[in-house]
């Protein structure tokens, strides 16, 4: 059983936690189980590979899973670290929740990736949601946090019950709850409504056009580390999903289908970018952006073969490091007690000058996103086009090229407020050493993997098998 | 392995450069002079190689699509890579006495879009070229933002957006032609020897060839693709100003001389007549707005336009000795519009103006710097025995055999050039002096710089021949298509 041993560590740790809470509360110490923990299920990572290979029923257990679990648990890691320095601003708000509520998130999100089955789909995706929501909420003394948490509630509550839906008529339609058989099911109208259900479903996960309404509200109003969280590792447990069920047999989409997921793609990518324009909510327009950013990731699924899977898997990496660079430099500027966070415009103004590292941070996430060279979104923006070109997608390709234009110039308007030179000093802001060693580390890979990718471009593959 | 040397001392000098100014404000402009310095020199003795290429450098990058790190060094790419270096120089030592705020993320920027145009001048990778062509971008971007005049924001916003979105085409044009030789040869490789003499027949090579050209026309900022240029170069702090007119042109004829016309001879032939129209036109569009401008910077950047025009037709009409005109062209137009730039700089650091119609008598007042600004501005319009004739004179003799026509229309454009260039004489040196003044003449420093321009501009008109013998093997290389 040592292959899904990454998966049972992070239940012991949840464990551990809760009862390291229950006798005694302090924040570093959660902070530091929770850190603990994460790197504890890394470390089993490589030996679980190494483990004889199952054919469970539930869970999927090859290496592109484990690149999966490695990611998100980076991540995790990485919003371990971030969060003991953040929430120390808040004097009257246990922390302790937050990371027993990040590291069940994450652990549902693992579960999620790896799920071959209807059922462990749900489970996992459930379990991630829910803890979401608390970590959305979190912050009580911020009602726009709170009524983020609400409408996440409301709108994951729908989105489970398309899936749910969805899943009941494709299991009516084939007798089956294992992923592969659901997915090969007969072209009957049953189960081409189910498929559109579940596909509802992914679209809210994903959060693309049209299912991306709750994108702004909720991004603006979450806590900096959820806002991550939240743009993050949802978005890659669902990328993985996906990624296995295009891989399976029989799991062609009818030409229709494609068109829909085209249209989709498309306008995820104009829309994401043009609404970002006008915003002044740096949180917002990462939340746009990110719809854009799925929209490519749409680009690549769709493109498929294997020039596509690896530009997938390789986008959603940069993707990763690269939104929680952004996040992150905003939790730095940010204190949890405040009001609200370091989140408009105006608060990065002059901040090249007040906090030059945290600007220089910045501008390389913001240039990676932008797909600017010497970042690593450049060559992974470049993997999407080569993708795109190989399978001549042309007019998807030609709607990339337009919305990433447009997409400069709110990248571009953000790095010159920060290079603005008079500058009003930033508000008080924590000299947190944590967020600030997440920064280092995340925007060392973002610049040195963007001038020598080769060895992630290796390593995908390698996972890819 | 010198090559890479080329790349990294002012990459290393701009990382130096950024925290020096907490020891000494002088200190990134040391630091970036004597970087620059080293870089010449190890420039410099490269010219004395055997054989054609004069330097070459290849090791793998990204193997997964066949792209290396492969930089490579000839004639034209030593002279342009040369011309980088010297006027780099010169766009530090023009702002040594300003009171620049942040000096030292001034100079690393600097630095960061000079090694970025050196490697962009150097790769023999299309991909790599186009990392380059993306990494100079960036640091040109935040000189325009930050120490630019009122304008900067709007300025640097349609840099980026023009340059950047132009960019993409390339991106994708490299990307389809690399896939398209994959498709018939097997091998995926970005490899410019690779690719030279596999032209992709049909619509398909024709529109990748068509990507390429916008983007470099775009970047060589031709009509109708100049909108970003007037506004850029006005705004831009008179260092930048000096890159850009200088240097980031350059690239955009570069790329169309390096990779356009030999990747895709036969595409490139059907594509001619509409450059060369396009090239009249942006010969007398740019003379045109030039004659209207009052501000006297805007003025410079509508005369580039204009004679980027002949640079355009040069390199479309296809033939040794136009393209010899061409590269030419390039050296004497950086020189010359290099020294306007810094002319006008000075000048507007002096009035804090950069407006024609409140100058006017400044002869009076700074003879040195009105007689070395004469000296450029006719210079640049093509006064015989100067630099820049030779190149235009060369492009109008080559074109003349393949396009009559339109060499002729191209000589008539040199009419208007002489009107905006004496009126622009005319209203910023002679005349009625409208304001009292008590404003200081160029110092040595300054006076130091503009002789050694203009002997250059000199040198270039009155004795060509070893520039163009540098240049000569990489044109006749590229072969005189049809």
């Amino acid at each position: 059983m040592i292959q899904a041993a990454p998966l049972a560590v992070q239940g012991i740790f949840v464990a551990v936690l809760l009862a390291a809470v229950a006798i005694r509360r302090s924040a570093p110490l959660a902070a530091a189980v929770t850190g603990v923990g994460f790197v504890a299920a890394l470390c089993t990572i490589p030996a679980a590979m190494h483990g004889a290979a199952i054919a469970g029923e539930q869970f999927d257990l090859s290496g592109a899973t484990y690149g999966f679990w490695a990611v998100i648990l980076s991540v995790g890691f990485l919003l371990s670290v971030m969060g003991s320095g953040y929430w120390r601003g808040a004097k009257n708000l246990p922390a302790e929740e937050f990371f027993i509520l990040l590291l069940v998130a994450t652990l549902g999100a693992c579960v999620l990736a790896a799920a071959k089955d209807v059922l462990f789909l749900f489970l996992g995706l459930e379990t991630m949601t829910l803890a979401m929501i608390g970590m959305i909420a979190y912050p009580r003394h911020r009602p726009e946090a709170a009524e983020a948490g609400i409408k996440y509630l409301i709108l994951s509550a729908m989105s489970s019950a398309f899936l749910l839906f969805g899943f009941g008529l494709l299991e009516l339609a084939t007798g089956s709850l294992g992923l592969a058989d659901v997915l090969a099911a007969p072209n009957t109208p049953m189960a081409v409504a189910g498929l559109a259900m579940v596909g509802v479903a992914a679209g809210f996960k994903l959060s693309v056009v049209p299912f991306h309404i709750w994108v702004p509200d909720v991004y603006a109003g979450a806590p900096a580390p959820s806002g991550a969280f939240l743009a993050v590792v949802p978005k890659l447990a669902v990328l993985a999903v996906i990624l296995r069920a295009t891989g399976l047999p029989g799991a062609a989409l009818a030409p229709g289908a494609l068109h829909v997921v085209s249209v989709v793609a498309a306008l995820s990518m104009l829309a994401g970018n043009l609404l970002a324009l006008q915003q002044q909510n740096v949180k917002r327009i990462l939340g746009f952006s990110s719809i854009a950013h799925l929209g490519y990731l749409l680009v690549a699924i769709l493109a498929a073969g294997e020039v596509g899977r690896v530009a997938v898997v390789f986008y959603a990496v940069t993707y990763a490091l690269t939104m929680v660079a952004a996040f992150g430099v905003l939790a730095v500027l940010s204190n949890a007690g405040a009001a609200r966070d370091a989140e408009t415009i105006a608060d990065l103004r002059g901040l090249f000058w007040s906090r030059p590292g945290l600007a220089a941070v910045m501008t390389l996430a913001l240039l990676s996103l932008a797909g600017m060279p010497p970042a690593i979104g450049f060559i992974a923006k470049m993997y999407i086009f080569a993708a795109g070109v190989h399978q001549e997608l042309w007019w998807l390709v030609g709607t990339m090229i337009a919305s990433s234009v447009i997409g400069l110039f709110y990248y571009l308007s953000m790095i010159l407020a920060m290079a603005q030179r008079q500058a009003p000093a930033p508000a008080a802001a924590g000299m947190q050493a944590g967020g600030r060693l997440v920064l280092g580390v995340v925007s060392l890979a973002v610049l040195v993997l963007g001038v020598a990718p080769e060895p992630l471009i290796a390593l995908v593959k390698a996972m890819l098998g | 392995m010198s090559l890479c040397l080329l790349l990294a001392i002012p990459l290393l000098g701009g990382c130096l450069a950024w925290p020096a100014d907490r020891l000494h404000p002088h200190l990134p402009r040391i630091i970036s002079l004597l970087a620059l310095a080293a870089t010449l020199a190890v420039a410099l003795p490269m010219l004395h190689g055997t054989s054609f290429w004069l330097a070459d450098f290849s090791v793998p990058w990204i193997p997964a699509f066949g792209m290396s790190f492969h930089l490579g060094l000839d004639g034209m790419s030593w002279l342009l890579t040369v011309l980088t270096i010297v006027l780099g120089m010169f766009s530090i030592v023009v702002s040594w006495r300003e009171n620049v705020e942040k000096i030292g993320f001034f100079h690393a920027n600097l630095m960061w879009s000079l090694a970025g145009t050196i490697g962009v001048f150097l790769a023999l990778d299309l991909f790599l070229f186009f990392y380059f062509w993306e990494l100079m971008l960036v640091p040109m971007v935040f000189i325009i933002a930050i120490w630019g005049h009122e304008d900067r924001r709007i300025a640097a916003i349609k840099f980026f957006l023009f340059t950047q979105g132009s960019g993409l085409l390339i991106l994708i044009g490299i990307l389809g032609l690399a896939f398209l030789h994959q498709r018939a040869t097997g091998v995926l490789t970005f490899g410019y020897f690779a690719l030279l003499g596999h032209e992709p027949g049909g619509a398909a090579g024709f529109l990748i060839m068509l990507g390429l050209f916008i983007a470099f026309v775009v970047k060589l900022a031709a009509f109708p693709a100049h909108v970003w240029l007037p506004v850029t170069h006005t705004q831009a702090p008179t260092a930048g100003s000096v890159i850009l007119a200088s240097i980031l042109l350059k690239t955009g004829a570069y790329g169309l001389l390096r990779f356009v016309v030999p990747l895709f001879p036969t595409a490139s032939h059907t594509l001619a007549p509409i450059a060369l129209w396009l090239g009249v036109a942006s010969i007398f569009y740019g003379a045109v707005l030039a004659y209207g401008q009052n501000d006297f910077k805007r003025l410079i950047a509508y005369t580039s336009i204009s004679h980027m025009g002949f640079v355009l037709i040069g390199v479309f009409v296809c033939n040794a000795l136009a393209w010899q005109g061409v590269v030419f062209l390039l050296i004497a137009h950086g020189v010359s519009t290099g020294a306007l730039f810094i002319i006008v700089g000075a000048l507007q650091q002096r009035l804090h103006t950069r407006e024609l119609s409140r100058m006017g008598g400044l002869w009076g007042d700074l003879p040195k710097l009105s007689s070395f600004g004469a000296f450029f501005v006719l210079a640049a319009m093509g006064l015989p025995g100067l630099g820049n004739f030779v190149g235009e004179f060369l492009i109008l003799r080559g074109a003349y055999g393949a396009a009559p026509l339109i060499t002729i229309l191209a000589a008539i454009g040199l009419v208007p050039a002489a009107l905006y260039s004496l009126i622009a004489i005319q209203r910023a040196f002679h005349g009625p002096v409208r304001e009292a003044r008590a404003i200081a003449d160029f110092g040595w420093r300054e006076n130091a710089m503009m002789l050694a321009l203009a002997a250059a501009i000199i040198w270039l008109g009155v004795y060509p021949q070893p520039v163009l013998d540098v240049a000569a093997p990489s044109i006749s290389a590229m072969g005189v298509t049809p």
